[in-house]
């Protein structure tokens, strides 16, 4: 049964059960991945998946419900479950089905170039990262993941009130972990790539930065547990930002679970720090051209040299603070009820390279990567304390590698006592991006 | 949930390229998942997930396609796909099937799907309203409510026919307590493999009383010290520390490639005698518990460490190959999406003879930590790291004042070897554990252990 005739026999059974507005959102995706071991296909997924939800007002509530499978069968299954989750709903602040913006930018977000790429060609890329990395030194042992992959996706909505949008998007990524040993001593390192120009792609060079992360590691050492200033290079930057970033949705507010509550327009961090979302970010993870309501979505400031200007809306929120959606309502998929996220969301880059941080620092910690962010960061205090990998610092220069350490700190205070900001924006293998941040200090423990 | 001459033209092309195995599972999918924040339920969203994933083996060869088009021809295109990776001609034919039927060791007594949903909303109430009004301080409480019916079929060229039924619930509640510009949190989420006769059976005031009183109780938490102490586990969801420390690690994924620091150590002592480590996927009703695994294989408990030796592996069929072992039963996966790979299912240390009691009072000075929050490991290294959620200053055998802010750091199988003591008390708690092949509901458990010594990352110095 095509979506099509699904949607008309959904739209017609809902209205006349009793359904005043109805809305369908359709998802469809083809993935393609390969895992490389040891020169030989390891793992191999090839699919194609996708899914509706369906939205509609009931005795003036919304009421949700989804299915993977599309056919006759599941339009009563649908409607009876919205119906009956309206029923227990007893959020007054209703939802809508929106009519639609005035006008939609358009979005360039899926490369035909990159759709044509072949199986055996992606397979060969990724063997060709795996062998010149193996061929680097011998004390790089194995990869523990060593895959590329690629996805496109394909988004519609409709609802009664005339709207129908649609957009797609496709990307590639690859990844690399390396595993390096040293006698006793063994280490790990993740190296990613994400772009649409496939031709481009230079393995030696993934393999290259995978190997140097990971052995650079080696011969770590302890050093004295204190305070240090902190240079949190811009993949962890980004890490934690994104830990963070719901604090920023309108609805974190509202529920008095984001310490943003109430600060519009104050200082809530240091004025070198400005903050975006940009939905036609170019090779942004996500890209899009209306939001999961169908709101028009634009460029957007958050933080604006350190004051908050703006939280992130949908209808729901907006409406509930008389302001205007900012088009970031967002559901993570057909399966997700609507709520409030981020697009591409990144601190802006300064002028200063790497070096300049490093130089500006003079002696503390540079820490490269973080881990334990789902359970270690307490989004709604700010607090944090989280295990982290790095080197230590000393006359503006990489020293060595330090054991494993946790750094501790507070978020909010970690964005006022922000020193520099870099010029290297990342975005790793992740929608939400940061430069290098330095920190005045934060507090490190050394295992 | 579709025709068996469907799944044998499906199989059979699957095989069409020279693969010398091939599997279909299906999986059709009944959920429920409700919000309750502000007092009010916000969100409610009810869904089905249907799709099928198709598996071919060649060799170490793995291949997986997934499909939601459930028509002969999508299926059959999803099957030449997966064909298509490898090259050669056809080895194998198909073993007639023999239908198995899986014993069903967690008894369903009301499916979920069949209760009327403002049953489901009263409970969420209930834990709303005790945990709201424990303690004026209390300004959020969100609950969660989840249930789910996963019925699968599985099905390979060796003749395997099996189908089960899998029917979760769970509660969550999480609350904010805040003073001045202080916010904590606490949390509780039971589960269980039962229908909703577990959240008629579930003494709900204790667990919304108890995330309320995480919460209140850090308000006055010190900031933790940072530095090297001896450590006292709860029991519990405790346990989750050796699920990062150990369980992790002694995973077929990591194992099979040598990528784990436990790979080749059979027979080897990696524990002190008082350690015994165990998967147990039979445990009736538990949130982690299985019928049979996401291959077939029926669930099965796995000593892991028995007396400080390490005794197996968790083990599933890919890796079974490259491994030389058998499967262990181990083959999970959260949804037809992921190619299913070794996991856990309930994971936990045995109990010991050591009071709680005695524990603690042979502590001179150290950490307590009775409720963990989660953690991370990195296999190869062994590398973990998890957050307390409750913690109290232990001193001269007595507890002290609450901690907040602590992080344990360390290398699994270093700490394992540090466990000096373990009491008699095990207990269970529920997670979700995701990894290669998905987010997997599993237990973890311990009775109360004590570590002589982990490093402890607070926000306070030495």
């Amino acid at each position: 049964m095509n979506i099509q005739e699904f949607q008309a026999n959904l739209f017609s059974a809902a209205l006349a059960s009793g359904f005043t507005d109805v809305e369908i959102y359709y998802e469809k995706k083809e993935v393609f991945g390969c895992q490389i071991f040891k020169g030989e296909i390891d793992q191999y997924e090839i699919a194609e998946d996708g899914g509706v939800s369906f939205r509609g007002i009931f005795n003036g509530k919304m009421g949700y419900a989804y299915t993977e499978k599309i056919d006759d069968a599941s339009i009563p299954f649908l409607l009876d479950n919205a119906k009956e989750n309206t029923l227990i709903i007893n959020d007054e602040d209703s939802e809508e089905i929106f009519s639609g913006s005035s006008h939609y930018e358009h979005g360039n977000f899926f490369s035909t170039a990159l759709n044509e790429i072949t199986i055996p060609e992606k397979i060969q890329f990724i063997k060709d990262v795996e062998r010149e990395l193996l061929a680097l030194d011998p004390r790089i042992v194995a990869t523990d993941y060593c895959m590329i992959r690629t996805e496109s996706v394909s988004r519609s909505l409709s609802n009664n009130k005339g709207l129908s949008l649609s957009d797609e998007m496709n990307y590639l990524y690859a990844i690399v972990e390396a595993i390096v040993k040293d006698g006793e001593e063994t280490k790990t390192s993740f190296e990613f790539t994400v772009s649409k120009d496939f031709h481009n792609l230079n393995a030696k060079e993934i393999a290259k930065k995978a190997a140097e992360e990971a052995l650079s590691q080696l011969g770590s050492k302890n050093i004295e547990s204190k305070e240090y200033p902190v240079l949190l290079r811009n993949d962890a930057a980004a890490s934690l930002l994104a830990t963070y970033s719901s604090n920023f949705s309108a609805e974190n507010t509202q529920a008095g679970i984001s310490s943003l509550k109430d600060k519009l327009g104050s200082q809530i961090a240091n004025q070198k720090i400005t903050i975006v979302d940009d939905p036609f970010l170019e090779d942004g993870l996500a890209t899009r051209t209306f939001d999961s309501e169908g709101v028009a979505t634009k460029k957007l400031t958050l933080v604006e040299s350190g004051v908050l200007q703006s939280l992130l809306h949908n209808q729901k929120t907006a409406k509930k603070e008389q302001a205007e959606t900012t088009g970031h309502a967002h559901k993570d998929s057909y399966k997700s009820a609507v709520k409030v996220g981020p697009s591409n969301l990144y601190i802006e880059p300064s002028e200063l390279s790497f070096e300049d941080l490093l130089a500006t620092m003079g002696e503390g910690i540079l820490i490269t990567s973080l881990s334990g962010l789902h359970s270690g960061a307490n989004t709604v205090s700010g607090d944090f304390s989280l295990a982290a990998s790095g080197f230590y610092v000393a006359d503006g220069k990489v020293q060595y590698p330090v054991n494993l350490m946790t750094i501790a700190g507070n978020y909010y205070q970690l964005l006022q006592d922000v020193e520099e900001i870099g010029s290297d924006l990342t975005f790793p293998l992740s929608p939400i991006g940061s430069p290098s941040v330095l920190v005045k200090s934060l507090s490190v423990t050394v295992e | 949930m579709l025709s068996q001459s469907l799944i044998e033209d499906v199989l059979t092309a699957a095989l069409s390229t020279g693969g010398d195995f091939s599997e279909i599972f299906v999986e059709d999918r009944f959920t429920n998942n409700f919000t309750l924040q502000s007092g009010k339920i916000e969100t409610c969203l009810s869904g089905r997930d249907f799709g099928i994933g198709i598996r071919v083996f060649k060799g170490l060869q793995s291949v997986y396609a997934y499909t939601t088009d459930h028509s002969k021809e999508g299926l059959l295109k999803a099957a030449k796909n997966a064909a298509q990776a490898i090259s050669g001609k056809s080895i194998i034919q198909l073993a007639p099937f023999v239908h198995e039927s899986v014993e069903n060791i967690h008894p369903i007594h009301l499916n979920p799907q069949e209760v009327d949903k403002s049953r489901k909303a009263s409970i969420m109430k209930n834990a709303y309203d005790t945990a709201k009004n424990y303690h004026s301080s209390i300004s959020q409480v969100t609950v969660r409510y989840m249930d789910e019916e996963q019925n699968v079929l599985i099905a390979n060229s060796e003749g395997k026919f099996a189908e089960d039924k899998r029917v979760r619930s769970r509660l969550a509640i999480q609350a904010v307590a805040v003073r001045d510009n202080q916010m904590e949190t606490g949390f509780h989420g039971p589960g269980a493999h039962q229908g909703f006769e577990f959240f008629e059976n579930l003494n709900i005031d204790h667990y919304a009383n108890e995330a309320a009183r995480i919460a209140v109780t850090m308000l006055d938490a010190s900031p933790c010290p940072s530095g090297k102490f001896p450590v006292i586990i709860d029991n519990e969801f405790g346990g989750v520390i050796f699920h990062e420390a150990c369980g992790h690690g002694l995973e077929a994924t990591a194992v099979a490639k040598d990528n784990s620091v436990f790979a080749n150590r059979i027979g080897e002592k990696v524990a002190p005698s008082i350690v015994t480590y165990i998967d147990d996927g039979t445990i009736q009703n538990e949130w982690g518990s299985i019928n049979m695994d996401d291959e077939g294989e029926k669930a099965r408990k796995n000593v892991l460490i028995e007396n400080g030796i390490l005794k197996g592996y968790l083990i599933d069929k890919f890796n079974s190959r490259r491994m030389g072992m058998e499967s262990t039963g181990s083959g999970r996966r959260q949804s037809f999406r992921f190619a299913p790979t070794s996991r856990m299912t309930n994971t936990y240390i045995a109990p010991g003879t050591s009071t709680p009691e005695e524990i603690i009072a042979n502590t001179e000075h150290g950490i307590y930590t009775k409720y963990m929050g989660g953690g991370q490991v990195n296999p190869a290294t062994g590398d973990y790291n998890f957050t307390v959620m409750e913690a109290y200053e232990v001193k001269n055998g007595k507890l002290g004042k609450p901690l907040k802010g602590a992080t344990l750091i360390g290398n699994g199988p270093k700490t394992l070897q540090l466990v000096d003591m373990v009491g008699n008390n095990l207990g269970h708690g529920a997670g979700m554990c995701g990894s290669l092949s998905g987010s997997i509901p599993v237990n973890v458990g311990q009775p109360t252990i004590r570590v002589s010594e982990i490093t402890v990352g607070g926000t306070k110095g030495e």
